[in-house]
C-alpha cells in the first residue's frame, strides 16, 4: 500500500497509509554500477579478495557469490549498511533469488564501493544517543526488555533468536543494561 | 506501533528517535554478526585444510607404497617390508581363524576389577559395559576378544545394504561419525536412551579415530548390535580402514590399551570393518550411507558385491587381462582410478586451479641419486616395463587372479559411498581435496534418489558447525555426532529421529559444560586461538622452505617482503588454500607501508625445538614435516607391533620416506639420528619416544 519509491522527506504528511517515516531518506534511484568509481587501492583490492574467497563455497573456486551473502561481505569488510541499502546495490532482487542468484568480484566491488561511499556510519555518540530516548529514569540504563522490544518491532526488525544472542550477559539482575557499556561492547567486534 | 498520524511533535519526534536508534543497533549487530562469521570461516578453513591436506597426504603415501609393489622385485627387502599391507584378507578356512582368535587361554586373573561379561550377549551385560566405560574401566583383553569375535561372525550374515521398515510405534534415531568421542555417545543415550527393539538406531560409520575412545565406542555398538541385531543398524565409514587407522589415532590406542592382545584385536577388527555393511534404507525410501554418491551409484549392484574383499578402501584391484598388464590396460586403469594415482600422471591442468589443496603431481621416479630410485629405474630399464610386471605376476601370491573391470567397477561404487562430499553446482567431479570418492551435485541427487525411488539422502563425513545441515533442495542432510571436533567450542553435534512419516527431527548437543556457558563470540574466539596455534605449526615445520622462497622476491636481502608477496608465498608454500591477507592481522604483528620483515615474523611464530643433539636443520624440518606420516610408516613397518624397529628397518624406512619426498639426506646423517633417538641404546628405536620427540610445542600458548 506504501509507495515504493519515496521522493522526499514527509514527517507529518497524511500519505494514505500510517507509515511511520523512515529517517534515512536517501534518493533511491536504481542502482547502477556504471556510475561508480572505484577508488580502492590495489591493496584493498587484494584484501577484499582474499575475503571473497572466504565466501566462496563453490568446489571449483569459481570466485562466486550468492545475492544473500553479499550483506555478509560488505560488513564483514567493516561496512555496516542497513538491509535496504543492501537490497539496493543488489537491484532490489525478488526473494527467491537471493540464493541461486550469483555474483562474481567484478560485479561485486562497485556494490561495496558505492556502499563504503554512503554516508554516516554512526558514531559512539549517534550510538548513545540514540538508546537514551528508552532511557526513562534518565541514570544510564535501558530496560532490556524494552530493548529487545524495539529491535524486534521497530526498523529492520531481528528475529527473536538474533535479539537473544545480542543481548546475551548484557541484562543485570534487575533486567536493566547500562547503554554506554553496551554500546562500547558492540562497537568492538 | 504507537506512531500514527495526527500526533503531536514531540511525541512524533520520539518516535522518529526510536526507529532511528533501533535502524543503529541493528546495522551494527548485522555488522558484529558478520564480522564473527567471517572469523568464524576462517577458523573452519584453517582446520579443515589442515585435516583435508592429512588425508591427502596418507592417500599419496600410499599410492606411493602401491607403485614400489608394482616394480620391485619380490626380493627385494624394501618390499617386504610394506608388502603385507597389501595382502588381502588371508583365504584362510573359517576354523583356522577361530583358532587364531582364540580367546580362551587368556586367563583372567582376580586383579582385574573392570565388568565381567557372560555371553551370549543380554541386555544387561550391554548396559554394564557402558557404565564401566562411564567410569573410565577398561575391558579384559579376553572379554574384547569374545565379543569381537561374536560380533565378527554376526556381521557375516548381513547383507551389504541394511533394510529397515519404520513401524508405526518406533521413532528411529540416526547418528553420525562419532570418532572416538565416548562423551558425545553417552550424552545420546542420556537424552534419547539406550538402543532396543522400541528404539532402534542407526549409525552412520566414522566411529573410530582421533578421539581417545574409539574402542570403548566400538564394544559397546557391538554389544548393543550382539543384543539388538534387527534394531541396531551400523554403516560403514571411511575411518572403518585398518590403514587410515594407522595414521589416525586407532591404531595406536589399541595397542597403547592393549600391549599383549592388541595385534590379535587390530586383526580381528580389520575384518570386522570389511564385514559391516555399507548403507541402510528405511522404508525403501531414505537412504544412509557415510559419504555419498556419485553419477554411478548403483544400489542394485552394492547390493551384490562381495564387500569382504576391500579390507582398505584406499587401493584400487589391481587390472589384468592375459596374466600380463599391457600398456592399453594401465591407461583404462588410470582413467577409472584417476584421482587415486597421484604420483604417477601429471594432472590436467584445471586441478590446479581447484581451491585451497591441489595434488601435487610431481612424478615419482625424477631423481636418480637415491637409491631405492635407482633400483626402480634400473628394472625399469633393464627389463622393460611391460616385462617387469609379468614377471611379479608370475611369481608372487600378492598379485591375486584375474581381476577385472567389474573388480574396478565395485570398488569405485564402495568409494564414492565412503568418500563422497556434496557440493552446490551440478555436476560429478573427483574428490581432489580428500584424493577419494567425488563431488556431487544436486542433479546427481534427484537422478539417483529417482532412479532408486528414494526421497532423502542422509549422509555424514563432514563436520557441521550445528551438528547437522542441509543441502540439494532438503534432498541431503549431513549428520555429525561428533561434538567440539577441531577444538572445545567448535561445533555442536547432533542425531535425528525419524517416525514413519519420515519427516527428521534434529537434537543437538555439546559436550563439554564450560563451552555450553560460552557467548558466541567467546567460542569463536577460542576455537580461533586453538586454529592459529595450529596454523603456526605448520609454518613453523615450513619455515626453511618459506625463508628461501621469501629471500625470491628480496634480492637485496634487506629481509623485507611486501604483504602481497608474502600472502602469494605462503600460500604457495603450504598449498592449504587459505585467507592469508585475512589471516595476517593475526599472523604478523605489524608491518610498514605494506611491507614486513620475515627473519622476525618466523622467529615470532615462538615455537620451540625439541632438544636434541642434532644439527642438520634439515634433517628436523623434514621430521617434522613428516611427522603423520612416519608414524604411519613405523607402524606399518612394526609388523609384530612392538611399538619398536630395529636401526635396520629405520634406515630402510627412511629410505623410502627419501624417495617419496625426494629430500637429500645422507646416509651418514641418517645414522647419526638413528643413534641420537636410541634412548635407550638397546639398538632398537620406540617409535612413541621417537615420535614425541619431535613433537612441536607451541610456547605461546604459555602466555
Amino acid at each position: 500500500m506504501a509507495p515504493k519509491k519515496k521522493e522526499e522527506p514527509k514527517p507529518a504528511a497524511a500519505p494514505a497509509a500510517p507509515q511511520p517515516p523512515e529517517p534515512e531518506r536517501p534518493k533511491t534511484p536504481v542502482f547502477d554500477p556504471a556510475t561508480v568509481t572505484l577508488e580502492f587501492t590495489p591493496e584493498q583490492i587484494e584484501d577484499f579478495k582474499d575475503s571473497f574467497q572466504l565466501f566462496d563455497t563453490t568446489p571449483t573456486n569459481e570466485m562466486k557469490i550468492t545475492y544473500a551473502q553479499c550483506g555478509d561481505l560488505i560488513r564483514a569488510l567493516g561496512q555496516n549498511p542497513t538491509n535496504t541499502e543492501i537490497m539496493n546495490v543488489l537491484g532490489k532482487p525478488k526473494a527467491e533469488d537471493m540464493h541461486t542468484k550469483m555474483l562474481d568480484f567484478d560485479q561485486f566491488l562497485p556494490m561495496h564501493q558505492h556502499i563504503c561511499k554512503a554516508k554516516d556510519c554512526g558514531t559512539y555518540e549517534d550510538f548513545v544517543e540514540g538508546l537514551r530516548v528508552f532511557d526513562k529514569e534518565g541514570n544510564g540504563t535501558v530496560m532490556g526488555a524494552e530493548l529487545r522490544h524495539v529491535l524486534a518491532t521497530l526498523g529492520e526488525k531481528m528475529r527473536e533468536d538474533e535479539v537473544d544472542q545480542l543481548m546475551q550477559n548484557q541484562e543485570d539482575a534487575n533486567g536493566c543494561i547500562n547503554y554506554e557499556a553496551f554500546v562500547k561492547y558492540i562497537m568492538a567486534s | 506501533m504507537g506512531c500514527g498520524m495526527g500526533k503531536s511533535e514531540p511525541l512524533l519526534k520520539k518516535c522518529h528517535q526510536a526507529i532511528s536508534a533501533a535502524l543503529l543497533i541493528q546495522r551494527w549487530y548485522r555488522q558484529h554478526v558478520a564480522r564473527l562469521e567471517m572469523r568464524r570461516r576462517c577458523t573452519w578453513n584453517i582446520f579443515q585444510s589442515i585435516e583435508y591436506a592429512g588425508e591427502q597426504d596418507q592417500i599419496k603415501l600410499y599410492n606411493f607404497f602401491g607403485f614400489l609393489m608394482d616394480h620391485f622385485t619380490p626380493a627385494s627387502s624394501e618390499r617386504n617390508l610394506i608388502s603385507h599391507i597389501f595382502r588381502k584378507n588371508e583365504i584362510c578356512r573359517d576354523t583356522e581363524w577361530e583358532r587364531y582368535f582364540c580367546y580362551k587361554s587368556i586367563e583372567v586373573t582376580k586383579i582385574y576389577t573392570g565388568p565381567h561379561l557372560t555371553f551370549p550377549m543380554m541386555f544387561c551385560g550391554v548396559s554394564k559395559l557402558v557404565e564401566a566405560f562411564k567410569h573410565k574401566e577398561q575391558l579384559h583383553a579376553r572379554y574384547v576378544l569374545q565379543l569381537l569375535g561374536e560380533t565378527w561372525r554376526l556381521l557375516r550374515t548381513f547383507p551389504n545394504i541394511s533394510h529397515v521398515i519404520a513401524c508405526h510405534t518406533k521413532q528411529i534415531t540416526i547418528c553420525g561419525d562419532l570418532h572416538g568421542h565416548l562423551e558425545d555417545l553417552l550424552l545420546i543415550f542420556y537424552k534419547n536412551g539406550l538402543p532396543s527393539s522400541d528404539k532402534p538406531y542407526v549409525f552412520n560409520g566414522d566411529f573410530v579415530d582421533r578421539g581417545k575412545n574409539s574402542l570403548e565406542i566400538l564394544l559397546i555398538l557391538f554389544g548393543f548390535l550382539l543384543v539388538y541385531p534387527n534394531d541396531v543398524h551400523l554403516n560403514r565409514g571411511n575411518h572403518e580402514d585398518h590403514i587410515v587407522n594407522l595414521r589416525y589415532g586407532f591404531t595406536k590406542e589399541v595397542l597403547g590399551k592393549y600391549r599383549v592382545h592388541g595385534k590379535k584385536i587390530l586383526k580381528l577388527l580389520q575384518m570386522i570393518f570389511s564385514w559391516l555393511p555399507l548403507a541402510t534404507v528405511i522404508d525403501n525410501k531414505v537412504l544412509i550411507v557415510h559419504g555419498g554418491i556419485s553419477d554411478t551409484t548403483d544400489l542394485d549392484k552394492i547390493a551384490c558385491v562381495d564387500r569382504q574383499k576391500y579390507a582398505s578402501a584406499l587401493r584400487p584391484p589391481k587390472m589384468k587381462v592375459h596374466g600380463c598388464m599391457t600398456k592399453m590396460n594401465e591407461n583404462r586403469e588410470r582413467e577409472a582410478c584417476g584421482q587415486w594415482k597421484a604420483g604417477v600422471d601429471s594432472a590436467p591442468d584445471h586441478w590446479h586451479d581447484l581451491p585451497r589443496r591441489s595434488l601435487n603431481n610431481t612424478p615419482v621416479c625424477s631423481k636418480l641419486d637415491l637409491s631405492v630410485d635407482e633400483k626402480l629405474n634400473r628394472r625399469c630399464r633393464l627389463s622393460g616395463f611391460d616385462q617387469a610386471r609379468c614377471e611379479l605376476k608370475n611369481s608372487d601370491s600378492y598379485l591375486e587372479s584375474k581381476t577385472t573391470e567389474t573388480d574396478l567397477d565395485e570398488w569405485k561404487q564402495i568409494v564414492d559411498m565412503l568418500w563422497s562430499d556434496p557440493m552446490p553446482q551440478n555436476g560429478c567431479i573427483p574428490n581432489e581435496v580428500r584424493g577419494g570418492g567425488c563431488y556431487w551435485g544436486p542433479d546427481v541427487t534427484e537422478e539417483v534418489l529417482r532412479r532408486n525411488n528414494l526421497q532423502l539422502l542422509i549422509r555424514s563425513h563432514e563436520c557441521k558447525q550445528d551438528g547437522y545441515e542441509f543441502c540439494h533442495n532438503r534432498r541431503v542432510i549431513t549428520i555429525f555426532s561428533a561434538s567440539n571436533y577441531y577444538e572445545v567450542g567448535s561445533n555442536r553435534g547432533a542425531f535425528i529421529r525419524m517416525g514413519p512419516d519420515l519427516v527428521p527431527h534434529f537434537i543437538q548437543y555439546q559436550a563439554s559444560t564450560t563451552c555450553r556457558e560460552l557467548t558466541l563470540r567467546q567460542s569463536v574466539g577460542w576455537t580461533e586461538r586453538s586454529a592459529l596455534q595450529a596454523l603456526r605449526k605448520q609454518l613453523f615445520v615450513h619455515r626453511s622452505d618459506l625463508i628461501s622462497a621469501f629471500q625470491e622476491f628480496d634480492p637485496n636481502n634487506k629481509g623485507m617482503i611486501s604483504v602481497t608477496h608474502w600472502a602469494s608465498t605462503t600460500e604457495r608454500v603450504l598449498n592449504l588454500g587459505l585467507p592469508w591477507r585475512v589471516l595476517r592481522p593475526q599472523l604478523v604483528s605489524s608491518t610498514q607501508h605494506g611491507m614486513m620483515d620475515y627473519q622476525q615474523w618466523i622467529k615470532e611464530l615462538s615455537i620451540t625445538e625439541p632438544k636434541l643433539e642434532i644439527s642438520d636443520n634439515n634433517i628436523l624440518d623434514t621430521m617434522y614435516k613428516n611427522h603423520s606420516n612416519l608414524e604411519t610408516i613405523f607402524r606399518i613397518i612394526d609388523t609384530d607391533h612392538s611399538g619398536l624397529i630395529s636401526f635396520k628397518e629405520f634406515h630402510q624406512t627412511w629410505e623410502l620416506l627419501r624417495s617419496h619426498l625426494k629430500t637429500e639426506i645422507s646416509a651418514k646423517a641418517i645414522a647419526d639420528l638413528a643413534q641420537s633417538i636410541d634412548f635407550n641404546k638397546d639398538g632398537s628405536i620406540d617409535i612413541n619416544e621417537f615420535l614425541e620427540a619431535f613433537r612441536l610445542v607451541d610456547i605461546s600458548a604459555h602466555n
